[in-house]
């Protein structure tokens, strides 16, 4: 028979908590080398011997207070679930940082096993840290581990099921002193006349929180028969000064047990030093930021153009083949114009994005990324943002989904909300084959350069409308920054495909999926009535255009951008499928780059309009409905829409006319 | 030597010091101390730029707004050489 326990596994942000998780449960959950890239708590399986585990991955926490979302994830996960046993990951190279979550995870009273992770760098420093005389001060069995080969996690999930199985319910407690101590047993008492509470808390943790004059256990008592009683106690005390004094302890704690169970524990500068003294510095930090952000979009370019002229040639091969002559007719532009030309017209596209998605994981994994948003504080705050939400920023060039859900680090819910809603401004891997194809298409030479300027026109009108907002519906100072900055590391191959793969997937299964269904209604539309000519101004798409054109008419666009863009709103890749569809360009061989050409409605300076709009329009409606469950509010998703529509509208109207003025052409 | 105090942000790259005291709410305070940033323990600069810095405490780097930094104050123990 099998047996079920849970395990929960917690600790520091940027520790390895998320490599072990993915190597103990064979998912592949996305490992950042930056604090925070886990905001939800996400769970998977694992098997050894009679047992299945179910294994959860909490947020990354300095601490178990209520700081900040994540926090509050882990914090609650652990009390109201009860998991059989937590799994303390500590970074076994930084291991004195990481005791103070140690700490206060003993004080929970739950079963605890600690992972010493990524230990091979640890001795490889020199650091040996002595699992026996852990056991025997902190009454917690330690387990060497290596996440990212995969080392000692059988260890992990026996010494785990050990503790779960067989170990009595003992609480692993520090003395907080006579003074403090008393007040926790008289607390403890109190709580103990009301079962439901101590039922559902355990005692020790909440009087230790509502002593140190936590909020949220504040709360927890509000209601209960012994509120009273409790506040009587709590009022003998003065919760700042108390709370200083137990964190006095628990460091006292760590630093006295630190040299029996570490005697190497050496701290050296080395080269992350010199490293970070030269790419933060105040005059070279920006230029070379932005010279890498360049470097990788010329880049993306040169090293994806042999991969779409091969894909370019398989297309064509099949357009040809289901274009001569198939009967019945309709069956050939279902086929050619429908499939090939909708999801044809995107798959083109894939090696860009999972180029792109190749250096950003290059940059990110070698910790690069996170001195990136400390570079950018001093801009970000005096527009009104703290530099903390550059990061959600950044992974908006991936996908602004996950880049939205980020922002649960950021503390201040102002700051929280402003990030959110400029986060559509970063402009994802969806929006891509939309710039490859128009700069492709008018600016062959320098289309490199013409995406670099997008990416930075969606950077500026983000951090344009983040100092509207705060001067206007959300005013206040943003939250000064304070970051961890993770060790440089070399980025290894294999690991920057896997993130590659991890986030680029995405768009494939998209292309088969959503796109597909999009670019079939649009071919739909295109094809009926029955009987007229394909794609003509008296189908159903014709006239859905014509009716949406005179809107979009100051703009330069025609009535097929309107009905692409209109599709668009599902994701932003469907107007390249709907305007592959439109233009027919999945029978006769030709592509769609040429037959945008051909059309006399498009120049260079339409083509750069429809590209910012695409860029600023609307969140496509993943990004929305993340908005909403992020904000817990439809007038905030509502705004983001309106927003989006008036800043694209007009700046897109801007560079039409600026356009059409100084160079005379469209 | 430990000297007077003063605020974190006004150390220059190079140097040690020791944190004497935090000038901050009740929240903050509390994440600072989780992060190992409290009275008694010692950091030293890594680099800084107009009152932002890098810090590197117990061997974590933590990157610091010179907001953030104000709030901290810190006695200098040694000036190396730069």
């Amino acid at each position: 028979m099998t047996k079920k326990i849970r395990i929960a596994l917690a600790g520091n942000p940027n520790v390895g908590k998320s490599t072990i998780f993915n190597a103990l449960t064979g998912s592949r959950q996305h490992v950042g080398n930056w604090p925070g890239v886990t905001v939800e708590k996400k769970s998977g399986f694992a098997r050894l011997g009679e047992y299945e585990i179910e294994v959860i991955d909490l947020p990354g926490t300095y601490s178990l207070t209520a700081y900040s979302v994540d926090e509050v994830v882990a914090r609650d996960y652990i009390i109201d679930e009860k998991p059989d046993v937590v799994v303390h990951v500590v970074d076994a190279t930084n291991f004195e940082r990481n005791l103070y979550l140690t700490t206060q995870l003993m004080e929970f009273g739950v079963p605890l096993v600690i992972a010493l992770n990524m230990s091979d760098m640890a001795e490889k420093n020199g650091t040996a840290i002595n699992r026996v005389m852990m056991k025997k001060f902190f009454e917690i069995p330690a387990v060497r581990t290596v996440g990212s080969k995969g080392e000692g996690l059988d260890e992990l999930l026996r010494t785990a099921i050990n503790e779960a199985e067989t170990s009595p319910h003992h609480e692993h407690a520090i003395g907080y002193g006579d003074r403090i101590e008393t007040l926790i047993s008289e607390l403890v008492a109190v709580l103990g006349n009301d079962p439901a509470l101590s039922a559902r808390y355990p005692p020790r943790w909440l009087a230790i929180r509502l002593l140190e004059g936590d909020d949220n256990a504040r709360e927890k008592i509000e209601g209960s028969p012994v509120r009273d009683a409790a506040l009587a106690v709590l009022a003998k005390s003065d919760p700042e000064e108390t709370e200083a004094v137990m964190a006095d302890r628990r460091y006292e704690v760590i630093t006295a047990l630190l040299p029996q169970v570490c005697t190497t524990c050496v701290r050296t500068m080395n080269s992350s030093d010199l490293i970070d003294r030269v790419i933060t510095n105040r005059w070279l930090g920006i230029p070379i930021f932005l010279a890498l952000m360049w470097g990788a979009f010329e880049l993306t370019f040169a090293a994806a153009t042999p991969f779409m002229a091969a894909i370019e040639l398989a297309m064509g091969y099949c357009a040809e083949l289901v274009g001569s002559g198939m009967e019945p007719a309709w069956l050939g532009s279902f086929l050619g114009d429908g499939i090939i030309g909708g999801m044809g017209s995107i798959l083109i596209f894939i090696p860009n994005i999972f180029i792109l998605l190749f250096l950003l994981s290059i940059l990110e994994d070698s910790g690069y990324l996170a001195r990136a948003a400390f570079v950018m504080d001093r801009l970000m705050y005096s527009i009104g943002l703290p530099g903390k939400s550059f990061i959600p920023m950044l992974i908006g060039f991936g996908c602004n989904v996950p880049a939205i859900m980020a922002t649960r680090t950021i503390e201040d819910p102002k700051d929280r909300l402003i990030t959110i809603l400029i986060n559509p401004f970063m402009s994802c891997g969806a929006r891509l084959p939309v710039y490859v194809l128009f700069a492709g298409a008018f600016f062959p030479a320098n289309a490199g350069t013409v995406v670099f300027v997008l990416y930075v026109l969606g950077i500026a009108v983000a951090i344009g409308s983040a100092w509207l907002f705060r001067k206007t519906i959300l005013p206040g100072k943003p939250a000064p920054f304070l970051m961890e900055m993770p060790p440089y590391r070399l980025p290894t191959l294999v690991t920057s495909i896997m993130h590659m793969w991890d986030r680029g997937s995405m768009y494939i299964r998209k292309a088969g999926g959503v796109i597909l269904f999009g670019a079939l209604i649009v071919w739909g539309l295109a094809s009926l009535p029955y009987g007229v000519e394909y794609g003509s101004a008296e189908s159903f798409a014709g006239l859905i255009g014509h009716v949406l054109e005179p809107l979009v008419a100051p703009l330069g666009f025609d009535w097929k951008i309107a009905v692409a863009l209109l599709f668009g709103f599902v994701a932003k890749e469907v107007v390249v499928g709907s305007l592959g569809v439109l233009y027919g360009t999945g029978d006769d061989g030709g592509t769609l780059s040429s037959a945008l050409l051909a059309d006399p409605h498009l120049g260079p300076v339409t083509a750069f309009a429809l590209m910012a709009f695409v860029l600023l329009y609307l969140p496509c409606l993943a990004a929305l409905a993340v908005i909403k469950k992020e904000t817990g509010s439809w007038k905030w998703t509502g705004f983001s829409v309106v927003y989006g529509l008036v800043v694209a509208y007009t700046i897109a109207f801007i560079i039409a006319h600026v356009g059409y003025f100084v160079t005379g052409g469209i | 030597m430990i000297m007077e105090s003063m605020p974190l942000s006004f150390l220059s790259p190079g140097s040690d010091a020791t944190v004497m005291e935090i000038r901050a709410g009740h929240g903050l305070c509390r994440h600072l101390v989780s992060m190992g940033i409290l009275p008694g323990s010692r950091l030293s600069v890594v680099c800084a730029d107009r009152g932002s810095l890098i810090v590197s405490v117990a061997g974590t780097r933590y990157a610091l707004s010179k907001g953030m930094a104000m709030k901290i104050l810190v006695g200098q123990i040694e000036v190396k050489a730069q």
